[in-house]
C-alpha cells in the first residue's frame, strides 16, 4: 500500500469509516523471544493508527507470534511498519509513518536502538559494503526533496543523504552499487537510480511507468517490473518488464504487457514469477514472450516473495483486519500452508 | 418583552394557533426567535433538546465540548482541538446533518461535519433533532441532526455582550455581539477569535503535544427588515477561517498543517397572507480546505465546493387544526480539488409537509421528500409521527421515517478510487419517545431502531486500491435517557441536566459492534447558584470502544467552573467564571493513541451591556 491510497484514507476519510468492526484481541502467551530460523512478517497496520507490527511464523507454519516487537519490548513498534533489513545478526525495521528505523537483535528481537533522526517517510532499506541505504520521499507532496538516507551501521546515525528524483521506493544492491525503483510517489516515475558506494547517483536508467519490483537473477541481471500507471490517471499505460546489464547500466531486453495490465511482485528463483490479476505467472528468463497461463491463480497478495522451492504470499484481506501468510508448492504449485499473522501484512523475511 | 416578540413572529409566520408545548423542553423557548420553525411545528413525534442561549454562554469550548457534555452525542476527536466527527446513535460520522438556519451544511466533500470548525458564540441556540429527518434536512439525517440557529429580536434594543478568556495551553478566546434593532428592523453581529498553543501533557509519559496549535476566527451577522407587515427580508451570514496543524499520534509525529474556510451566506424573503406563508431563500456555500503535509513547505493539496440552492416554502393553514407546506429546493454543487478534478452536481428535491392537530392531545404529521440528483438515483423518503399528551406531566412521540445519504464528492470523484455508481444509502428507523415532566424534573426516555443497508465503506479491491462500494447494513437500537432537575429553596438553586445512552450498532455480515461507538455514554451538568455565586460540574463517561485491531478503555472525566455576578457599572453586568477543566487529571483517549489534555485552568469574563 503506498502513501498516495494512504493519503486517500488518510484525507479523504479523515474520519475513519465507522462500518468496519475490529477483531476480538486474541490473548496470546507471552513471547516466545526465539525468532531463528523462521519467517518474519512486517505488517503495515493502518495508516496514522499506530498498529503496525511484525510477525513470526516457523517455517513448517506450525507455530506463529504476532506483535513481536512489542511484546518483547513492552512498547508499540509505531505507524505503518513498510519494511525490514538485516545485517549481521542485526533487523533494521523501517516504520514510515513514525518516521524511524527501530534496530533489534533479529533473534530475539530485543530492541538495540532506534534512528529517528534524519529520515522522512522513509520506505526500504539495503545494506551495501557496510553501510545502510534507506529510501526516502521526503514530503510526499514535495515532488524534490527525495533523497536515499546513508547509515552508518556502527553508531546507527544517518550520516549522509544522496538526492534522488521522484519516489524512490524499493532498494536492493548486489555488493558493487544499490538499485533504487523509483515508483514516483505520489506521482508516477519510470526509472532506477544507480547508486554508488561513494554516495553518487551513477546513473538513472529509465524503465516502464511505476516500477514496483526488482530482482537480481544468477548471472547478476537486474529483472525490474513495472506496473504501469493506472487507469485513474487518465494517461494508462501497460506493465513492462525490463532486464538491466549491471555492468553496463543498460536495459538490454523489455517484455511489454498488455496496455490494461498491471503486474506487480517479481521474485526470482531459477525462474521469475510476478502477479498480474490475482494470479501468479512463471515466466523464464530470457523468454522472448509473455506467460499466457498462469500456474497459481484466486491470489490477493500485497507481496509475494520465493525461499527454497516455496513461494510465499501475504494476503492482507480487508486491511483492517489481521491478514494471512500463505505458501505454494513450487513444483506443484499446490497451496501448502496458511497463517494469521498482522494488519496488512507487506514484507517477509527468512531469519536463517 | 422577548415572550412578546416571539409571539409577534409566531403571529406572523401564521402558525401560532396551536400553543407549544411546554414539555418540548424545559429550556427556555422563549428566549429564541428560531430561523427555522419547522423544526418546531413539523417534527412533533421527535425529541429535540434545545441547548438555549444561557447553556451556550456558559460553555467555554468547542461545540465538540458542549455538545459532549450536554447531549447524548458521542465524539471521537483526533486530539483536542483537531478533527471531531460525531456519531449519533451508533451511526457514522456523515449520518448526522448539521443544519445552519435551515440549511443543510454537511461538507459536500465528505458529508460529514467538523464539529471544532464552528465557535458556540456564533449562535443563539444549538437543538439535536434525535431521529431520522431526511424528509426535512435532506442528505445525511440519518441518526438526527444538529440544528445551529441565530435568532432576530424586533423590538428595541441594542445589546452588547464581550467575552474574553484566557487558560492553559496559551488557549485565548474573544468574543464580541451585538445585537440591535426595533419593531421594524433586526441586526446582530458576532466575531470571534480563538488561538492556543494547545501543547498539552501526555500523561503518563514525557511527551507533550506536540505541533497541535489552533487558531480560527469567526465572523457572523444576521439582519432582518420588514418591507411592511406582510413582507420581511432576511439576511444571514456567518464565515469561519480555522488555522489548525494536526497533531501526530503517540506513535507518530506530524508536521501538518490544515487551513478551513467556510462562508455562508442566505438571503430569504418572506411573504405572509392570512393563512399563507410563502419563504425564498438564495443560499450559497463555500467549504474549501487546504492540507499541508509540511506546514512549513509551501506544498499542499486543496479541495473547495461553492454550492447555490434556492429554496421555496410555501405554507397554508387550511383551518385551526390542519396546516400543509410544500418545499421546493434547487441546488447546484460546483467542486475543484487537486485530488477529483472540477466535478459539478445538480439536485432538485420536493417536500410535501402535513400536520394535523387532531385535537388538543393529539398531533400527527406526514411528510414525503423525492430527491433528483445528477448522476445517481436518490430514492423516495417518508416520514410519520405523532405525539400524544396524556395529561400534563405525560406525553408519547412516535416517529418513523426513511433517510438517505447520498454518496459525497469524495466517494464519487476521488483519484484514485472514486466510484460513480455508487447509490445513496438507505435507512429507515422508528422512535418511540416518553416524556415526564412536573415541577422538579422532566424525564425524556426515547428508543428506537435503525436498519441501514447500502453503507458506503471505502474496501480494497483486488489491486489493494481502496474503493467505495455500497458494502454494508448497519442495524443500532438503543435507548437514551435524559433527566432534568430543578429545585429552588430560600434562593438556592440547583439544576442538573444529564443524559445517559447504550447504543448497539452492528455490522450484519459480522454481526460485531461498529468501532469507535460506545455501549454506554453518560454525561451529567450540576450548577448550584447562590445570590452572585454559581458552582457547576460536568461529568463524562465513557464505555470501552472497539477499534481495529483491539480496544480503546473507557474513562471519565469531570470538569468544574466557578462564577461571580457582578455589576461593574450600572447597567454593564459582569460575570467571572474560573474553571478547571479534567479535574481529576484523568489520562484519555477519544481516538486511539491521540491522548486529550490533562488538567488545565480557564478564566473568563463576559461583560453584557
Amino acid at each position: 500500500m503506498t502513501l498516495k491510497k494512504h493519503l486517500v484514507l488518510g484525507l479523504s476519510l479523515v474520519m475513519l469509516s465507522f462500518a468496519c468492526s475490529n477483531d476480538d484481541n486474541n490473548n496470546e502467551p507471552e513471547a516466545s523471544g526465539a525468532y531463528e530460523n523462521g519467517i518474519l512478517i512486517t505488517n503495515e497496520g493502518g495508516y496514522s493508527q499506530g498498529n503496525g507490527s511484525v510477525s513470526f511464523v516457523s517455517m513448517d507454519f506450525s507455530f506463529a507470534e504476532n506483535s513481536i516487537f512489542s511484546k518483547v519490548n513492552g512498547k508499540l513498534l509505531g505507524d505503518t511498519v513498510q519494511s525490514m533489513a538485516f545485517h549481521e545478526d542485526l533487523a533494521y525495521i523501517i516504520v514510515n509513518n513514525s518516521q524511524k528505523i527501530e534496530v533489534v537483535n533479529r533473534y530475539t528481537f530485543e530492541s538495540v536502538a532506534t534512528i529517528d533522526a534524519g529520515l522522512n517517510n522513509p520506505r526500504f532499506m539495503t545494506i551495501l559494503l557496510g553501510k545502510g541505504y534507506v529510501t526516502n520521499w521526503g514530503d510526499g507532496s514535495n515532488p524534490s526533496d527525495d533523497y536515499v538516507a546513508v547509515i552508518n551501521l556502527e553508531t546507527k546515525e544517518v550520516t549522509s543523504t544522496i538526492p534522488v528524483e521522484e519516489g524512490p521506493e524499493r532498494i536492493v544492491s548486489n555488493g558493487t552499487a544499490a538499485y533504487v525503483a523509483h515508483k514516483g510517489g505520489y506521482g508516477q516515475n519510470n526509472i532506477v537510480s544507480v547508486i554508488n558506494p561513494n554516495g553518487t547517483v551513477l546513473k538513472t536508467i529509465a524503465v516502464g511507468d511505476v516500477p514496483n519490483s526488482l530482482v537480481f537473477d544468477n548471472l547478476g541481471r537486474l529483472h525490474v517490473l513495472s506496473e504501469g500507471k493506472p487507469s485513474w490517471t487518465t494517461d494508462e499505460t501497460g506493465g513492462k518488464l525490463s532486464m538491466i546489464d549491471v555492468n553496463s547500466n543498460t536495459v538490454v531486453s523489455t517484455l511489454e504487457f498488455g496496455a490494461k495490465q498491471h503486474p506487480a511482485n517479481l521474485a526470482y528463483e531459477g525462474s521469475l514469477y510476478y502477479t498480474l490479476d490475482g494470479d501468479v505467472f512463471k515466466l523464464e528468463v530470457g523468454s522472448a514472450s509473455l506467460p499466457t497461463t498462469s500456474v497459481v491463480q484466486g491470489v490477493s497478495f500485497n507481496y509475494m516473495t520465493i525461499n527454497n522451492g516455496v513461494l510465499y504470499g501475504a494476503d492482507a484481506g480487508n486491511y483492517t483486519t489481521n491478514g494471512t501468510l500463505k505458501s505454494y508448492d513450487l513444483t506443484t504449485f499446490a497451496a501448502k500452508n496458511s497463517k494469521e499473522v498482522g494488519i496488512i501484512p507487506g514484507g517477509i523475511y527468512f531469519n536463517n | 418583552m422577548r415572550k412578546l416578540v416571539y409571539i409577534f413572529l409566531g403571529l406572523v409566520i401564521g402558525n401560532f394557533t396551536i400553543a407549544h408545548a411546554q414539555l418540548d423542553s424545559i429550556q427556555q423557548l422563549d428566549e429564541v426567535i428560531l430561523s427555522d420553525n419547522k423544526l418546531k411545528n413539523f417534527s412533533k413525534g421527535y425529541k429535540i433538546t434545545v441547548l438555549s442561549d444561557s447553556v451556550l454562554q456558559k460553555s467555554n469550548g468547542s461545540l465538540t465540548d458542549l455538545l459532549r457534555y450536554n447531549s447524548n452525542l458521542y465524539f471521537k476527536e483526533s486530539g483536542y482541538g483537531m478533527v471531531s466527527s460525531v456519531s449519533f446513535r451508533g451511526t457514522n460520522a456523515s449520518q448526522t446533518a448539521v443544519v445552519w438556519n435551515g440549511i443543510n451544511i454537511n461538507s459536500q466533500l465528505n458529508g460529514q461535519v467538523d464539529f471544532n470548525t464552528f465557535n458556540n458564540s456564533n449562535y443563539d441556540a444549538v437543538e439535536i433533532r434525535s431521529g431520522g429527518g431526511s424528509v426535512q434536512y435532506g442528505s445525511g439525517a440519518i441518526g438526527g441532526s444538529v440544528h445551529l440557529s441565530n435568532a432576530l429580536s424586533f423590538k428595541k434594543h441594542a445589546d452588547h455582550k464581550v467575552k474574553m478568556s484566557y487558560g492553559s495551553f496559551d488557549t485565548k478566546r474573544a468574543n464580541y455581539q451585538l445585537s440591535t434593532g426595533d419593531e421594524q428592523w433586526s441586526v446582530n453581529f458576532g466575531v470571534g477569535y480563538v488561538d492556543s498553543e494547545n501543547d498539552y501533557k501526555y500523561l503518563g509519559s514525557n511527551k507533550t503535544n506536540v505541533n497541535g496549535q489552533y487558531e480560527n476566527l469567526s465572523f457572523n451577522v444576521n439582519a432582518g427588515y420588514f418591507l411592511n407587515n406582510k413582507n420581511v427580508l432576511k439576511l444571514y451570514h456567518q464565515s469561519f477561517l480555522g488555522d489548525r496543524n494536526f497533531s501526530g499520534t503517540r506513535v507518530a509525529p506530524s508536521k501538518s498543517r490544515y487551513e478551513d474556510t467556510n462562508h455562508r451566506s442566505m438571503l430569504e424573503w418572506g411573504l405572509f397572507h392570512n393563512n399563507l406563508s410563502s419563504k425564498l431563500k438564495v443560499v450559497h456555500l463555500f467549504e474549501e480546505f487546504k492540507y499541508f503535509e509540511n506546514k512549513d513547505a509551501e506544498h499542499y493539496s486543496f479541495g473547495n465546493v461553492k454550492s447555490f440552492i434556492g429554496n421555496h416554502n410555501f405554507n397554508i393553514k387550511l383551518n385551526d387544526a390542519i396546516e400543509v407546506r410544500s418545499i421546493l429546493e434547487f441546488s447546484k454543487y460546483i467542486g475543484e480539488g487537486d485530488s477529483f478534478g472540477s466535478p459539478e452536481r445538480e439536485a432538485f428535491s420536493a417536500t410535501g409537509l402535513l400536520r394535523h392537530q387532531v385535537s388538543d392531545a393529539f398531533i400527527y404529521g406526514l411528510n414525503i421528500r423525492k430527491d433528483f440528483t445528477s448522476g445517481f438515483k436518490s430514492p423516495l423518503v417518508f416520514s410519520a409521527d405523532a405525539e400524544y399528551r396524556f395529561s400534563d406531566s405525560y406525553t408519547l412521540k412516535l416517529n418513523g421515517s426513511r433517510n438517505f445519504r447520498v454518496p459525497s464528492f469524495n466517494d464519487l470523484y476521488w483519484k484514485p478510487g472514486g466510484n460513480l455508481d455508487l447509490l445513496p444509502e438507505l435507512s429507515h428507523q422508528i422512535d418511540l419517545g416518553q416524556e415526564f415532566s412536573s415541577r422538579f424534573f422532566d424525564v425524556k426516555v426515547n428508543t428506537y431502531y435503525i436498519k441501514t443497508k447500502d453503507m458506503i465503506q471505502w474496501i480494497p479491491d483486488n489491486t489493494g486500491l481502496f474503493r467505495p462500494q455500497n458494502v454494508n447494513k448497519v442495524k443500532s437500537y438503543g435507548a437514551e435517557l435524559e433527566l432534568f432537575l430543578r429545585y429552588h429553596i430560600n434562593g438556592h438553586q440547583f439544576n442538573l441536566n444529564s443524559g445517559y445512552s447504550y447504543t448497539v450498532s452492528k455490522n450484519e455480515a459480522t454481526g460485531k459492534q461498529l468501532i469507535y461507538v460506545p455501549l454506554h455514554k453518560a454525561n451529567l451538568n450540576f450548577s448550584y447558584s447562590f445570590k452572585a455565586m454559581e458552582l457547576v460540574y460536568q461529568h463524562l463517561i465513557n464505555d470501552e470502544v472497539d477499534i481495529i485491531g483491539g480496544q480503546l478503555k473507557g474513562y471519565n472525566v469531570g470538569n468544574i467552573g466557578l462564577a461571580y455576578h457582578y455589576d461593574v457599572f450600572e447597567n454593564v453586568n459582569s460575570i467571572l467564571q474560573f474553571n478547571i477543566n479534567n479535574l481529576y487529571n484523568s489520562n484519555y483517549e477519544n481516538v486511539a493513541l491521540r491522548p486529550m489534555p490533562n488538567r488545565n485552568y480557564q478564566l473568563q469574563l463576559t461583560l453584557k451591556f
